[in-house]
């Protein structure tokens, strides 16, 4: 399954977010998840199975298919959650708690 | 020792405000640093401050008030380095009361991945709710140091 972050520059927003996605496979006990980051000028749909935006980038985000938006890019809790249901959603199986 | 890690920010790269007039003040004095400092030219400070004016340009809120400002390295980038504004009075980026803004960092970056170790103790630092109150409650640039200081 692969995983990608994405905002505006592809450089700062998404590479923090992506990093706190990282962890939070690690820690959720799964492997198989691939995560990178990238610029939203850059990716395409099926560029990645599931894609993560801040809030304000998921409008213009929306065409690219399953798409999840964070209302925060630090905030492990709401990125735990959300990496663990997007996981469940493809079928990803992890040991911890989502 | 964390003084000398090349991961950490030194305290001419910390400026502590009262208050801004505006966002664009803000990013002015924060980006202002990273050109002082020979990370970046000018035109790299008109670029993200033209990020934040353009769509979406709050994206640039990490949350818990704070921003990570950057444009891209085709935009004057000389080398990497962080900047950091503090501010006791939130400023709202975009004017957007839903982007209230305490600390903003500013990422001057030369390629899209090269920043790594720099990205990865931010995010360790930004995750993890005491150093951040330590970063949002600071009163001096010797708070800062020591939230942002990489750890073993």
């Amino acid at each position: 399954m692969k995983i990608l972050a994405v905002c505006s520059t592809g450089l700062g927003s998404s590479f923090m977010t992506r990093l706190n996605i990282e962890k939070a496979v690690k820690e959720l006990g799964a492997s198989g998840v691939e995560v990178e980051h990238a610029d939203l000028g850059s990716v395409s749909p099926g560029s990645a199975d599931v894609i993560f935006v801040g809030r304000d980038i998921y409008e213009a985000a929306s065409g690219l298919g399953d798409v999840v938006s964070l209302d925060s890019l630090i905030d492990m809790d709401e990125i735990r959650t959300k990496t663990a249901e997007a996981m469940t959603r493809h079928g990803v199986r992890f040991s911890g708690e989502g | 020792m964390t003084s000398t890690s090349p991961l950490a920010i030194a305290e001419e790269r910390i400026v502590l405000r009262d208050s801004v007039q505006g966002w664009r003040d803000a990013i002015e004095i924060v980006g202002g640093i990273l050109v002082d400092e020979g990370n970046a030219s000018r035109e790299y400070v008109d670029a993200m401050i033209a990020s934040v004016a353009g769509p979406n340009g709050t994206y640039i809120d990490l949350g818990a008030g704070i921003a990570l400002a950057h444009a891209r390295p085709e935009n004057g980038v000389e080398s990497t380095g962080l900047s950091v504004l503090h501010l006791d009075e939130p400023v709202l980026l975009a004017d957007d009361p839903a982007h209230p803004i305490t600390v903003f960092i500013a990422l001057a970056a030369v390629d899209s991945s090269g920043h790594l170790d720099v990205m990865k103790n931010l995010a360790r630092v930004l995750t993890d709710e005491s150093l951040r109150q330590m970063l949002l409650n600071a009163t001096t640039s010797a708070d800062i140091v020591s939230a942002l200081s990489p750890k073993e």
